[in-house]
Parts: structure tokens; C-alpha cells; sequence
């Protein structure tokens, strides 16, 4: 245990945390002012543009009608990925280092889920119908298309959406309840509401630790196949080069490797901006990095593999789709993205690296921005290169769409903001778990019950 | 009730509106355009809303006159679909002719008549009344009949036919006036003249595609723009799959391949200009391989003694073994036939490359059969040989500048775009003090005109066609309004009979309109036909011919048998093409073709048209310069690279798209963009090629020889995206088109 | 039989489940196009820009590669000068059997009729454009904007036809409109069947080459079945088994000669 966790005590831990959400400096309304301008101008703004004038406002075209807004929202499903993913691993497996970092984590898939559901919207020729893609009785007896992987998709989104809501919900009640019992004003009646009357007897102890180990248990599947069922959009085609068996391993792989690399940007903001260096220490970086290395070796494993399975069909498709990935228009594009994604996270290989904070944001930033790359390339090399030569494109993002990029991050990071004044995030009872103090406590006799280390702390 | 602060007051203002800005955003994104159903609050007699009508009329957007169906619903045309009773076109129309509803409804059309204020060509007009109008021009016009000045008036027409051609000669002639021309840029006045010479023939023969079973193409695009492409089309195809067991074998001639190369089973780029010679060579070997048997075979064999294989061979790039093939075939496989034309026809040796052509339909015996070339009995309605040359034009311009024209009445035709600049013709027509256009357009002639008198589109006018060549029996056609006029225009024929009664023509032109006209026309018609022994009366004959929109008579011309005479034979050679400037600095051969779309440019307002892919290289809305993938290469351009185009008479400028089938050394061009005025789809797009051709003429007709221009290029640095609808162009062994070797025929 | 509206939602579903159920079309219509005779010559493509309301998109659409052209011809050029050909194909909607594009649209705008059509209901499409992903033919085509005619240009424009707006995806309907009004009219004649030749697409109609033949193949007497039936006759990418209902005749070469 780092030096910096040992020394603290619980009472420092209540401090820290209600500190982030009452105390709100100059700096935070500045920053969230920012995000909200970039959100209005770079998001709304373009997209109430494209609304008027339809997706003429995007770069889209015959045969390439998908662009950068089905690349955003398979990245922000992506990154949504190892939040809760990741948090409900560990959870299951005792580790306990996960304890600092799993609230913010479990935000960013919520947030990124919320994004990836408007870039949906977006992306839509007439979102205004949208509703007619949920499965909802109408006098009509007109139901969405079972047999569409699209309609799994919404299926898949809407059930991740809200068990990973539930997931986080549930883990916070009783910071709620601490929070609720160090506020006073607006803010008590608030954290009473969402606190649920939490009062930290045994018995509710130990039902949240069952649910919430039962909800981890159910979340991990899910996850698992929400990128699955996303990946299936490109996969259940029969576009060359999209219709691969390796697909879904590909999507979950290439999710939580984006889903890792965005904690550790997070952990690393958090850890700078909100005063958590005593929480989110040198060990956190050190496993997520280990944990990065792996998946960028699996990731690349599975990119070998795409171009050998391409190149051994012998297929005219395939071998086009394969070249001009490689070296086509898009090529460049993708160079960056091996580079990024397959090269540079080899440094991971050394502790020092791993344990040093920049360079550790600079490479998840990077690895970010190649997988972001990758899922462009999904969507640009193979839909230019489809089966009748005569109809080959070429898509170019319009500025439109690049602002809606960049609106999509301030969009998160908006939503990121206002969750960091309401949600205490990092969780104040596990990581009083891990202190010294926790020790000298009686343990409860519900913690053998329960089978799970579940400490009542007040 | 709370007491409202005045922070929390504009708070909620604040956002109360951005809630229903927001909303008012989505709303308007979200809302359908206005539309109407019924186009106007009376409707006239003739429909039921929700039903269609259909009438049958004649294409007027091309020479070949198919014959048409129009449908219309609540009194507006709809579309434009094949008469399916029509011989020309049955039931099948190209894409030009379904245009013809662009025409109608086109948004820049003239719709009042107009007088010019301002200086001549600085396009400025005030719109006046017909009276008016027709007052001043009849006023002139009277003043000169009466002082023996009458021609001093000059009538240039588009090509007619039928009765309104009949109706412009009464015109001109009672007015005092020779000066009547026919001026269409892509008239095949070589052909005729080959025709003529050859066979003494007055009117274009029949070519019997349909029935050939093997199919020599000199030149001539006849499923782009030569003649009667669509009735081409039609005899192609059923040459190749309507019977059988057989299917017809077709090789195409030319130095770019056209949409008929592309169709040809063999596609051969002998050297512009040696087509004719290429002919005589096939005729020597036909005669010399003893496959010509006639009675004069002796005089051909001693005439054709001049031009041996290897001649030939070395004179047209086409080598000996091609030569005896071809000419093997040719004449063993019976019904052939051997056109030519298109650039074949419009060298300076034009008309003997479409003699030697004709030479061999008449050494393999293609002359008068199934099959083979069909002479046309005389038409109902004979129209006048008065198509202008280029020489014609000349002269015209030339008396234009001496003073001698003092009227110009234009009627659809365009002459300032499609002459050359070398010809000086716009310069000419300042010196005219009167131009009147009776265009529907504001084209670049009629934006030199004094006064408009804007025609009715063909769609509102009465008129008849005679379509020539025809299909080898007489066939007419009546032309009917199929809407009430859409605006404050007349039918051309109307106009000029107005203008007979103001100047007094009244005896010789008694009508009071085109329709009157029609009818008598067609009661001598029918009268000639009762003497048959047709006894139905002119009315029931009237109406038939209207409901079924074309009349026929079956009248085959028997056979003549054609003796050419040894005085001619012994004249028949071809010169050696000339072509305009040195070859050294000067390095290509112009190549201008019509293009599918736009024609010879009548087409470019039409937005369908503009937006037709071309179909050999996709490109829509602009020109381009077809380079061989050699040249450009060795010019060091590709596709996009803007290249300078110059002649000896000019520069244009436009983009490379590499053509995988033309001559290293020719570069081709399509004709039709390139307009300064002609409306919103026209205007400033692409350059017009015929702006920079060499003023190089047929010497015997006069005709100019627009495929003897030489260019050279010169690239310019610039480079644009060419706007096209083709990816890749290979197949990448996809097996999309797939292909079967035939079984031998 | 009980009228539709007496029937219970179970009693449908089960009609709907019966073996068998997608194989009974009323008609299978069918195109064959034949490439010996195609010329390329486009009249088809401007019958059906005409008939079918397709917008005058403008250059910079153009450009921008977003035209709409339901029947559009394709080129393929083999060889090298002096030998090079240029090989056409027109293509449309092939109305497959086992249509990829109708798995994916999530909320059925896009379906098989009855008629062995595939269909296109402009009004249900929310324009995910994952249909046109899913055609390997790409022959389906997005509106990108709304369209605008210049007046009076929008006179022209077919009242049997809507005119689609933005965010919806269209394609060739094998005219949809023209077969609705065949089988009123064979109706009206109080006969059960369209007869054979009785309904003529707009392309099918221009072309001056009769390279397009259309009729209803489950009728072995039609124009079409015969053309079928052509040694000649076969699917394009008919690897990926979408089972077209566009059949095409094969090109003939010949030998030099
Ligand atoms: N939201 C909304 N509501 C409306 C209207 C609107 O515009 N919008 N319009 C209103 C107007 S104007 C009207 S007229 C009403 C129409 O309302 P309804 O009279 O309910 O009309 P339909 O929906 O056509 O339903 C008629 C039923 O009759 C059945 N049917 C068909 N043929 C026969 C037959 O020969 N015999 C019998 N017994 N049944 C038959 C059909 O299957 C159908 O179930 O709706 C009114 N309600
Ligand atoms: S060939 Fe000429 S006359 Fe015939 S439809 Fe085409 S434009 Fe009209
Ligand atoms: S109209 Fe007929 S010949 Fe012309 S391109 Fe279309 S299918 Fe081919
Ligand atoms: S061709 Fe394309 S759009 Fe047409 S049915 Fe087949 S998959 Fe669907
Ligand atoms: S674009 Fe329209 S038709 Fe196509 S899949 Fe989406 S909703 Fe269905
Ligand atoms: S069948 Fe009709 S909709 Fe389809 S391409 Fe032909 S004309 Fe267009």
C-alpha cells in the first residue's frame, strides 16, 4: 500500500470527498463554462444545422453513407466499455485498487453510453422518428424489424444503459448517505432523496453487497455483448472486409482497450484537478498500464489476424478491401492508428513508464485517438471499396461532422462535470476499506454471511 | 402565489426561449415543403383529375422526328414515352427526346414577346406586345417587298419539314427572297451529296440495320446522333438477338470509339481521314478475290487497281490481314451493308469517303434488298433542299458585312454558337439593321436580336414530319399541341402567317393559322390516297391520324436496279484529307463529336440532360478532352489536369479525362456545353469546341469539315476535381459483365 | 375466411409463421436486361429520372457523389489500345429474394411484398442508411437534402409518385405505381391476373434497344420467363446468393471475322 493511502484517515477521506462536491473554485465554473460553450457551439449548433438542411451538412455520400458519427458511436460505445466492464471485474476478483478509480469509471460509460446514444441520433436522416425503432403497441400492429442487428443494438444499448445507471446508483447510496450527513441546505434535501434512506445498519449492508455483486455478475456478460451486437451492424453485412467471424472479439477487445486507455485520461484529470493524489496513486497506473499492454497485444493479435483472413480468401473483395486499407487513400490513417494502438503501448513494458503520470496520459490519449482512427477505417475503407468497382467512393468528414466530433467530446465532458459535483466520485466507503483503520473495526458478522469483505463505515 | 424575483423572472424567460427557439428549430427542420396538387383553380375541359391522357405527336429534338406519346395528367405533360404505332421509334424514344417536357417547362423560357433598349448583345429588353411586335417587323418587311428590296430579307430556319417548311418557302418567295436557309450544325450534307453523286439519288436512303448480318460502320455514330439513332437501335439490337440462330456481326470505323464502337464487335482506329481510302481498299479485294461477279467487274478491277492492300495498309494504320478479312466477310456474309459518316463524313474528302463507302454496299449487292441499303420512295411532303453549308454561311456573312441583308429573321437556330469563330459571323450579323428570333430561348444568336418574338415549344404547336431517312416507306406524322400554351408565345407557323396577312401575302398564304394549314395539307394527302380507292371521309381520316399520330403508306419502292455508270466509276478517289495548320506544332487531331446528352448544344439548358452521365465517360455538367492513356502520359497529365486546347483559331481550356480507346493522335471533344447565354442549366459551363475550328470545308459542298482541325496542347498547371459518376473502371476479374463467345453465325 | 379486421393478432401471426408463406407470391416480377442488346445508351436512366420524380440534384451534388439515379448504367473497360472494350451493365434494384437490405432496416421501411417486390415506404424510413450498406448492388440512394425543382420544372413532376424529402432512402421500385394501376385496371376488366406485358417500367419502356424485358416469371408463358430461360441468362454476384430478381443476358463476343 502506497505511503500516501497509509497515512490518511477516515475522517480526511469524508473531508476530501464532500470537499470536491461543495466546494466548487472559480476554476471548475470556468472549465464547466467551456465545455457547455463547446458543446453549444461545436454540437448543437452544427447538428440543428444538419437538422435544417439534412445530412448534406455531413461528408457523406453514395456509397459511403456512413462516416464519422457511426465511428463516434462505435467509440463511445467503446469507451464505455471498461468502465462498469472493468469495475465489476475487479469487483468479483478482490481487487482492491479498483476501489479509488471505479466511481469515475462507471460515469464514463454511463456518459459515454449517453453520447454514443445521441450520435445516434445524429447520424439519423429523421431522428425526429426514432421511436419507431423501439418495439412499442400501436394501433397499427407495426413493430420494428426483430431481425435487424440494429434493433439488437438498441435492444443491447437500452439494457447496458441501465444496468450500468443501476450499477453506479446502487454503489453510491451509501457515500449519498455521507454526503447527505456533512451537507446541509439544498444539497441535504438532495443527498437525502438520493440516499434512499440509507442508514447503514447491517442488514443493509449486506443486501447491497449481494445485489451489488449479483449486478456485477449480470453487467459482465453484458457488456461483453453489447460490443458483440455492435459489432454485428458491420459483421451480420455482407460488405468485404466488415463480414468477418472475428468481429465481435475484435469490438469487445478493441472497447475495453479504449475503455482502459479513457480511465486512465480520467484518473489522471481527476487525480490533478480535484486534489485526489493520495487516492489514485503510482498503483493504479501501474496495473491499468499492465492491463493496457495486455489488451493492445491481444488487440494486435486480432488485426493480424483481419488481414490474414482477408488475404487468405483469395477473394477479389477481400484483397481490394485489404490493399486499400493498407495502402489506399486511407492508408496514412492507418499507419497512425498501428502506431498508436500497436507500437507505442509497448513502452508499457516498463514499471517506469507505467508509473509515470504524463506519459502514461499522453499514451492513452494516443491510444484513444488510434482507436478512434480504427473505427473510421471500419467504416471509410471498406464502404468505398465494395463490390461493383463502378460505384467505388471516396468520403471526406465535412467540417460539420469534425465539430461534431469535437462537440461530442465537450458534450462528455460536460455531462463529466456536472457528475463530479453530484456524485462524490471517488467512493468513500470502499477506499476507507482499504486504510489502516479498517483494521482496528470489529468485523461484522454479516461479512462472513455475505461471503464478500462488506464493512459498514460510518 | 410565490413571489417572483426579477433574477429568477429573466431566468426563466431565458430559458423559456431557448426551450422555444429550440423547438421552433426542430419544427422548422422537421416541416414538409408546401405543395400543390392541381396546378391551377380552373382546369380546362379535357381531363378528369387522377386520370391520364395520352396524345401522340413528334419529337421535334432531333432530325429523326420519332414519333411520340405524351402523357399528361390534369392538362400538364407528365412524360414523354415512344408512339408505339410510329415506325421511326416504336414505342421507344432516347433520352433527348424524353427531355422535351425540360423544354416545356423550362424556367427560362421567353414567355412575352421582347424589344432590345439597350446596346445590341448588352441583353437588355423591355417586353412588348405581339401587335406591337409583328407591326414593326411587317412594317420593314412591306417597305422592302414594295421597292424590289425583298432580298434584302434573310430567313434563317432550324431544319423543317413537312408543311411549316412549305409555309417559310411561300413566305420568302412572295416576300421577293432566295435568302432562305436551313442551318444545322451536324447536317450530313456529304452524305447527301454522296447520295447524289453516286446513285443520282435526291433523298437519303433507308439503311436496313435490322435485316444486315454484317454491319461496316465508317464513322458513323448512328446510336449517338447519325440520323435516326434510335430506330438504329432498335435494327442493332434485332440484328444480334431477333432471330434466331443468327446474329449479326458489326465493325466500327472511327478514331474515338463512340457509343456505336462500343458496341461494335470489332473497333478499328484507322487514321483520321483514310476511311475512304481504307473502302476502296475492302473494294479492291472484294473485286480482286473474285467475290464481285458484275459485268463491270473488269472497269472496277482496272479502277481499283490503285489501291493494294499494302497501299492501304500503310496509308490507313489498318494492316493487310485486317483489310482481307473484313472485306471477305463483307461480301460472303449476306445481307451486309456499309455506312459512313459522323467524322468520317466531315473531312475535307468527305463526300469520297462516303462514295467509296457506297461502293461497297454496290460491289457486295447491298443496294435496294432486305438488308442492305433501301431506296426511299419520295415523301408525301417533298421539303426543300435548303440546308446551309458553311460556305452558304460565309457568303451570308459576307453580304451581311456589304450590306446587302437588312432583315434577319432566326427561328431556332443558333448559329453564332455553332459556327466557327473564324467564320466572323456574329461581327457580320451587327451590320444587320433588323434581327427578329423567334427562339424560345434566349440564345446566343436571339441575344443579338432587336426583336422577339418567342415560338411556342413543339409541345403547344401544330406541325407535321416527314422523317427522312424514314424506314423506306413514305411515313408522315402530325404534331399536336398537347397543352395549352404556357405563356404569352405563338406557334412559329402562326407567326409568319400573321406576318403574310400584316405585309399581304393573304393569297398565297390563306391560312389564319398552322392548323388550317395542316389541314388542307393533309386533305390533298388523303385525296391522294382515295383516288386508292380509300373512301373515308377527310374528318374520320383526320382524327385517325391524330389518335395514331402517324399515317403510312405502303409503298415499297420496287428495287431500282443501280447501273453506275463507267464515266462515274472512273471518277471515284479520294483525296487525301487536308487539315488546318502545320502538323509539327500542331501535333493532334481535333476530335469534336455531339454529345449524347446535349447534341450539337440544344440540349444544354435542359437539366435531365446535364445531368445524363455521358455514357462513355460518366462525366455530367462540364467538357472535357479525351486523351489516348499513351499521350497523356507523355504530356504528363492525367485525368483532371486542366490543358489548353489551341488551334490556329483559337484556345479553350478544359480538363483530361483519359479515354482508353482513341488515337494516340487525336484528342476528342464533345460538343454542346460551353454557351454565354441559353439560361440557368447553359450558361458558363464547359468550353464549345466548335468556337476553335479551322474554317476547312468539303470543296464540292462546302460543308465544313469539322474533324480536319489541328491542336496542340498545352497543359496549364491547374487541376479540377472532373465531376463524374464512375469509381474504378476495371472489372478486377469480378465477373460483373460476363460475356459468351458466339457459336459462329 | 374471416375479414382481416375480425381476425385476432394470433390468428395473423400464425398465417404469417405457415411454411411456406414467403414463397407464395401473388406475381414474381422480374426484369431480364440484355446485355447483347444494351447499347448503353441511358435512355432508361432519363425514363426513370422522369416517371419516378427523381430530383435535378445540381452539379456540386454531383461532385459530391450524392446523385440519385434509381437505373444508372455501369462501365467496365477491358484491354488496352488499340484492343480496349468498353463493357456496359445497367443497374437497379435487383428486388432480391434474400435481400440484405431488408434483415437490416430496423424498423421495416424497407420489405418483400407480396409481389416478390422489394419495397421501399419512404413515409416509415428514419434514414439509418444501413440498407444501403447491407446492398451489395448500391443501388439504393439517399436524399442527403430536400429537393428543389425551379418552377414551372415541377410541373413535370409524376402526380403517382411522391417526392421524397430528406433522410429518406429510395431506390428503383420496378414502378411500382404502373403495376398498381395494371392490376386496378385488370380489376376494372374483371380479370383475376395482370396479363403478360401489361405493365412496362419506364426504363423498360424507352429503351431503343429492347433490352429490357419485365413480366411475372411465375407465368411460364410471359416474355420474361422465356428470356429466363436464355443459355445466356445469370445473376450478378451471384455468389452472394441475394437470389436477384434482375436476370441478365450475357454479352456475346465473337472471333475476329
Ligand atoms: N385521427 C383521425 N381520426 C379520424 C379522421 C382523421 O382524419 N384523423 N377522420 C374521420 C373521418 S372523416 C371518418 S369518415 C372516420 C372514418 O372512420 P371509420 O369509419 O372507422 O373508417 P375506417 O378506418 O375506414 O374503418 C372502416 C371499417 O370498415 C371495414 N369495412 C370495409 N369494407 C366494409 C364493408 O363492406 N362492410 C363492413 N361492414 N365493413 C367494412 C374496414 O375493414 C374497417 O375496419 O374517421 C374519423 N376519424
Ligand atoms: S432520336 Fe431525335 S427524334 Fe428520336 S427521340 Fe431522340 S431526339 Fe427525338
Ligand atoms: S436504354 Fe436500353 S440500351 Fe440504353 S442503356 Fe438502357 S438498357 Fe441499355
Ligand atoms: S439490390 Fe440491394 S436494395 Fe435491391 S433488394 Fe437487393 S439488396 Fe435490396
Ligand atoms: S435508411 Fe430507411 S429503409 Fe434503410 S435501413 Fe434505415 S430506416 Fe430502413
Ligand atoms: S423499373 Fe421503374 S423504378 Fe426501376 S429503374 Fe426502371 S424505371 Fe426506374
Amino acid at each position: 500500500m502506497p505511503a500516501e493511502v497509509a497515512s490518511l484517515r477516515y475522517a480526511d477521506v469524508n473531508r476530501d470527498v464532500v470537499r470536491s462536491l461543495v466546494e466548487t473554485g472559480p476554476k471548475y465554473y470556468i472549465t464547466l463554462a467551456c465545455a457547455l460553450g463547446l458543446t453549444l457551439v461545436c454540437f448543437l449548433f452544427p447538428w440543428f444545422y444538419q437538422l435544417n438542411l439534412g445530412i448534406a451538412a455531413a461528408g457523406m455520400n453514395h456509397p459511403q453513407v456512413w462516416g464519422t458519427y457511426e465511428a463516434s458511436f462505435i467509440f463511445w460505445i467503446g469507451l464505455s466499455h471498461s468502465g462498469t466492464l472493468l469495475s465489476c471485474v475487479l469487483h468479483i476478483t478482490h481487487s482492491s485498487w479498483r476501489k479509488a478509480m471505479y466511481r469515475s469509471a462507471e460515469a464514463m460509460t454511463l456518459f459515454s453510453l449517453m453520447v454514443a446514444v445521441t450520435m445516434v441520433m445524429v447520424h439519423l436522416g429523421r431522428p425526429w422518428f426514432i421511436h419507431w425503432a423501439f418495439p412499442y403497441p400501436n394501433q397499427m400492429e407495426l413493430w420494428p424489424n426483430f431481425r435487424s442487428p440494429l434493433l439488437f443494438d438498441v435492444t443491447a444499448i437500452a439494457t447496458y444503459l441501465t444496468g450500468s445507471s443501476v450499477f453506479i446508483y446502487m454503489g453510491s447510496i451509501p457515500d449519498f448517505a455521507a454526503v447527505r450527513d456533512r451537507t446541509t441546505g439544498w444539497r441535504h434535501h438532495l443527498y437525502t432523496l438520493l440516499s434512499l434512506g440509507w442508514r447503514g445498519t447491517d442488514t443493509e449492508w449486506h443486501r447491497l453487497g449481494w445485489a451489488y455483486t449479483l449486478l456485477a455478475v449480470l453487467i459482465i456478460p453484458l457488456a461483453v455483448s453489447v460490443h458483440s451486437i455492435v459489432s454485428w451492424d458491420w459483421a451480420s453485412s455482407i460488405v468485404p472486409a466488415l463480414h468477418q467471424t472475428i468481429f465481435a472479439p475484435y469490438f469487445v477487445v478493441g472497447a475495453i482497450y479504449s475503455g482502459t486507455a479513457g480511465i486512465v485520461t480520467v484518473m489522471f484529470l481527476l487525480r490533478k484537478y480535484m486534489s485526489f493524489e493520495r487516492y489514485i496513486t503510482e498503483l493504479h497506473f501501474d496495473n491499468l498500464g499492465k492491463l493496457l499492454l495486455a489488451l493492445s497485444l491481444i488487440w494486435t493479435y486480432i488485426n493480424v489476424l483481419e488481414l490474414f483472413t482477408g488475404w487468405y480468401s483469395g477473394a477479389s473483395t477481400e484483397l481490394e478491401a485489404l490493399k486499400y486499407k493498407l495502402f489506399g487513400y486511407y492508408a496514412p490513417l492507418y499507419w497512425e492508428m498501428i502506431l498508436c494502438c500497436a507500437i507505442a503501448p509497448l513502452l508499457l513494458i516498463s514499471k517506469r513508464f507505467r508509473t509515470s503520470f504524463v506519459p502514461m496520459l499522453v499514451l492513452s490519449i494516443a491510444i484513444n485517438i488510434g482507436m478512434y482512427t480504427e473505427r473510421f477505417l471500419i467504416v471509410g475503407t471498406s464502404l468505398s471499396r465494395k463490390y461493383l468497382p463502378d460505384a467505388w467512393g471516396l468520403y471526406v468528414p465535412s467540417l460539420v461532422e469534425l465539430s461534431i466530433l469535437v462537440g461530442s467530446v465537450a458534450l462528455f465532458s460536460t455531462l463529466f462535470l456536472l457528475f463530479v459535483k453530484i456524485f462524490p466520485s471517488v467512493s468513500i466507503y470502499e477506499v476507507k476499506e482499504t486504510l489502516p483503520e479498517a483494521a482496528e473495526l470489529p468485523k461484522p458478522a454479516t461479512a462472513e454471511r455475505g461471503g464478500v469483505q462488506w464493512q459498514p463505515v460510518q | 402565489m410565490a413571489k417572483l424575483e426579477r433574477r429568477d423572472f429573466l431566468k426563466l424567460v431565458g430559458a423559456g426561449s431557448v426551450g422555444v427557439g429550440a423547438g421552433f428549430m426542430l419544427a422548422q427542420s422537421i416541416k414538409h415543403p408546401l405543395e400543390h396538387l392541381i396546378p391551377y383553380p380552373i382546369p380546362p375541359e379535357e381531363f378528369s383529375p387522377g386520370v391520364a391522357t395520352w396524345y401522340n405527336s413528334v419529337c421535334s429534338m432531333c432530325p429523326a422526328g420519332c414519333g411520340i406519346s405524351v402523357r399528361t395528367r390534369e392538362g400538364r405533360p407528365k412524360i414523354i414515352q415512344g408512339n408505339p404505332s410510329h415506325p421511326v421509334s416504336q414505342g421507344r424514344l432516347c433520352g433527348l427526346g424524353q427531355s422535351g417536357v425540360h423544354v416545356l417547362y423550362n424556367p427560362d423560357r421567353l414567355t412575352t414577346p421582347l424589344l432590345r433598349t439597350g446596346d445590341r448583345g448588352a441583353g437588355a429588353f423591355v417586353p412588348t406586345t405581339w401587335d406591337e411586335g409583328l407591326a414593326k417587323i411587317a412594317e420593314r418587311l412591306r417597305t422592302l417587298r414594295e421597292n424590289d428590296r425583298g432580298n434584302r430579307i434573310c430567313f434563317l430556319s432550324e431544319g423543317v419539314r413537312g408543311h411549316l417548311a412549305m409555309v417559310f418557302e411561300r413566305f420568302m418567295e412572295q416576300l421577293g427572297s432566295q435568302r432562305l436557309w436551313h442551318f444545322d450544325f451536324a447536317h450530313p450534307r456529304t452524305l447527301y451529296e454522296a447520295n447524289q453523286r453516286l446513285f443520282g439519288e435526291q433523298h437519303l436512303p433507308y439503311y436496313d440495320l435490322k435485316n444486315a448480318r454484317y454491319l461496316l460502320s465508317f464513322g458513323a455514330d448512328f446510336l449517338g446522333h447519325w440520323l435516326s439513332p434510335v430506330h438504329h437501335s432498335l435494327g442493332l439490337a434485332h440484328s444480334r438477338q431477333g432471330r434466331p440462330g443468327v446474329r449479326g456481326k458489326f465493325v466500327q470505323i472511327e478514331p474515338r470509339m463512340s457509343l456505336s464502337g462500343a458496341a461494335a464487335d470489332e473497333w478499328i482506329a484507322a487514321r483520321p481521314g483514310t476511311e475512304g481510302l481504307l473502302a476502296l481498299g475492302l473494294a479492291h479485294r472484294i473485286v480482286s478475290a473474285g467475290h464481285y461477279r458484275g459485268p463491270d467487274r473488269d472497269g472496277w478491277a482496272d479502277k481499283l487497281s490503285r489501291y493494294p492492300a499494302e497501299r492501304v495498309a500503310r496509308e490507313t494504320g489498318v494492316d493487310a490481314d485486317t483489310i482481307a478479312r473484313l472485306a471477305d466477310s463483307f461480301a460472303q456474309t449476306q445481307p451486309s451493308l456499309a455506312i459512313g459518316g459522323g467524322a468520317a463524313g466531315n473531312h475535307t474528302n468527305g463526300v469520297d469517303i462516303l462514295i467509296a463507302v457506297n461502293v461497297l454496299n454496290y460491289l457486295a449487292g447491298n443496294l435496294g434488298g432486305a438488308g442492305g441499303l433501301v431506296f426511299n420512295p419520295p415523301p408525301a411532303v417533298d421539303s426543300p433542299r435548303r440546308h446551309a453549308s458553311y460556305r452558304t454561311m460565309l457568303d451570308l456573312a459576307a453580304e451581311a458585312r456589304a450590306g446587302q441583308i437588312e432583315v434577319l429573321i432566326v427561328n431556332k437556330t443558333n448559329p453564332v454558337f455553332a459556327l466557327p469563330a473564324a467564320a466572323e459571323f456574329k461581327e457580320a450579323l451587327a451590320r444587320i439593321p433588323l434581327i427578329v428570333s423567334l427562339s424560345s430561348f434566349m440564345d446566343e444568336t436571339t441575344a443579338l436580336a432587336d426583336l422577339v418574338l418567342p415560338s411556342h415549344t413543339y409541345l403547344e404547336s401544330w406541325g407535321d414530319d416527314f422523317p427522312e431517312p424514314g424506314v423506306g416507306f413514305p411515313v408522315g406524322a402530325i404534331s399536336q399541341p398537347v397543352v395549352s400554351p404556357l405563356y404569352d408565345t405563338r406557334a412559329t407557323g402562326d407567326i409568319i402567317l400573321g406576318l403574310s396577312q400584316r405585309v399581304g401575302l393573304g393569297t398565297a398564304l390563306p391560312w389564319a393559322n398552322m392548323e388550317e394549314c395542316l389541314k388542307q395539307g393533309w386533305r390533298e394527302i388523303h385525296q391522294r390516297g382515295s383516288q386508292n380507292g380509300d373512301a373515308e371521309s377527310f374528318e374520320t381520316f383526320w382524327t385517325s391520324v391524330l389518335q395514331a399520330g402517324v399515317w403510312g403508306q405502303d409503298a415499297h419502292r420496287a428495287a431500282p436496279a443501280v447501273n453506275i455508270e463507267p464515266r462515274v466509276i472512273d471518277g471515284i478517289d479520294v483525296e487525301a484529307p487536308r487539315f488546318s495548320a502545320a502538323s509539327e506544332e500542331y501535333s493532334f487531331i481535333l476530335h469534336p463529336y455531339l454529345s449524347t446528352g446535349l447534341h450539337d448544344g440544344r440540349g444544354a439548358n435542359l437539366p435531365w440532360m446535364q445531368e445524363l452521365p455521358d455514357p462513355l465517360t460518366s462525366v455530367v455538367y462540364g467538357s472535357w478532352v479525351e486523351l489516348n492513356p499513351v499521350t497523356a502520359q507523355q504530356l504528363g497529365v492525367s485525368e483532371g489536369d486542366v490543358v489548353d486546347v489551341q488551334s490556329a483559331h483559337g484556345r479553350i481550356s478544359a480538363p483530361v479525362y483519359i479515354y482508353p480507346a482513341i488515337r494516340p493522335d487525336v484528342v476528342a471533344m464533345p460538343i454542346g456545353q460551353g454557351h454565354d447565354e441559353y439560361g440557368r442549366y447553359a450558361q458558363r459551363r464547359g468550353v464549345n469546341p466548335i468556337q476553335i475550328l479551322a474554317p476547312e470545308m468539303e470543296p464540292s459542298t462546302g460543308a465544313l469539315a469539322w474533324s480536319a482541325t489541328r491542336v496542340k496542347l498545352v497543359p496549364t498547371g491547374r487541376r479540377v476535381k472532373l465531376v463524374k459518376t464512375d469509381g474504378a473502371s476495371r472489372q478486377l476479374g469480378r465477373n460483373i459483365v460476363r460475356t459468351i463467345k458466339a457459336v459462329s453465325s | 375466411m374471416k375479414r382481416d379486421d375480425e381476425r385476432g393478432m394470433h390468428e395473423k401471426w400464425r398465417e404469417y409463421r405457415r411454411p411456406g408463406y414467403y414463397e407464395e407470391l401473388d406475381y414474381a416480377w422480374t426484369m431480364t436486361i440484355d446485355l447483347d442488346r444494351c447499347t448503353g445508351c441511358e435512355a432508361c436512366v432519363t425514363a426513370c429520372k422522369a416517371e419516378n420524380n427523381l430530383p435535378i440534384v445540381g452539379e456540386k451534388a454531383f461532385a459530391q457523389g450524392r446523385e440519385i439515379q434509381w437505373m444508372r448504367i455501369e462501365r467496365y473497360w477491358e484491354g488496352e489500345y488499340p484492343n480496349a472494350r468498353l463493357r456496359f451493365i445497367p443497374m437497379l434494384c435487383q428486388h432480391c429474394e434474400a435481400a440484405p437490405c431488408e434483415t437490416v432496416c430496423p424498423v421495416t421501411a424497407t420489405y418483400h411484398n407480396q409481389d416478390g417486390l422489394n419495397a421501399q415506404i419512404y413515409n416509415r424510413c428514419i434514414g439509418t442508411r444501413s440498407c444501403a450498406v447491407y446492398c451489395p448492388y448500391e443501388v439504393r440512394y439517399f436524399n442527403y437534402n430536400n429537393h428543389h425543382w425551379d418552377p414551372p420544372l415541377d410541373q413535370q413532376l409524376n402526380p403517382d409518385v411522391t417526392v421524397r424529402e430528406k433522410g429518406v432512402m429510395e431506390k428503383c421500385t420496378f414502378c411500382i405505381q404502373r403495376i398498381r394501376q395494371a392490376k386496378d385496371l385488370a380489376k376494372d376488366d374483371g380479370r383475376r391476373r395482370v396479363r403478360d406485358g401489361e405493365v412496362q417500367p419506364a426504363c423498360v419502356q424507352a429503351c431503343p434497344a429492347e433490352a429490357l424485358v419485365f413480366g411475372d416469371r411465375k407465368d411460364p408463358a410471359s416474355r420474361v420467363s422465356a428470356s429466363m430461360n436464355d443459355p445466356r441468362a445469370y445473376r450478378v454476384l451471384d455468389e452472394l446468393n441475394t437470389r436477384p430478381s434482375v436476370i441478365y443476358l450475357k454479352k456475346v463476343t465473337t472471333d475476329a471475322g
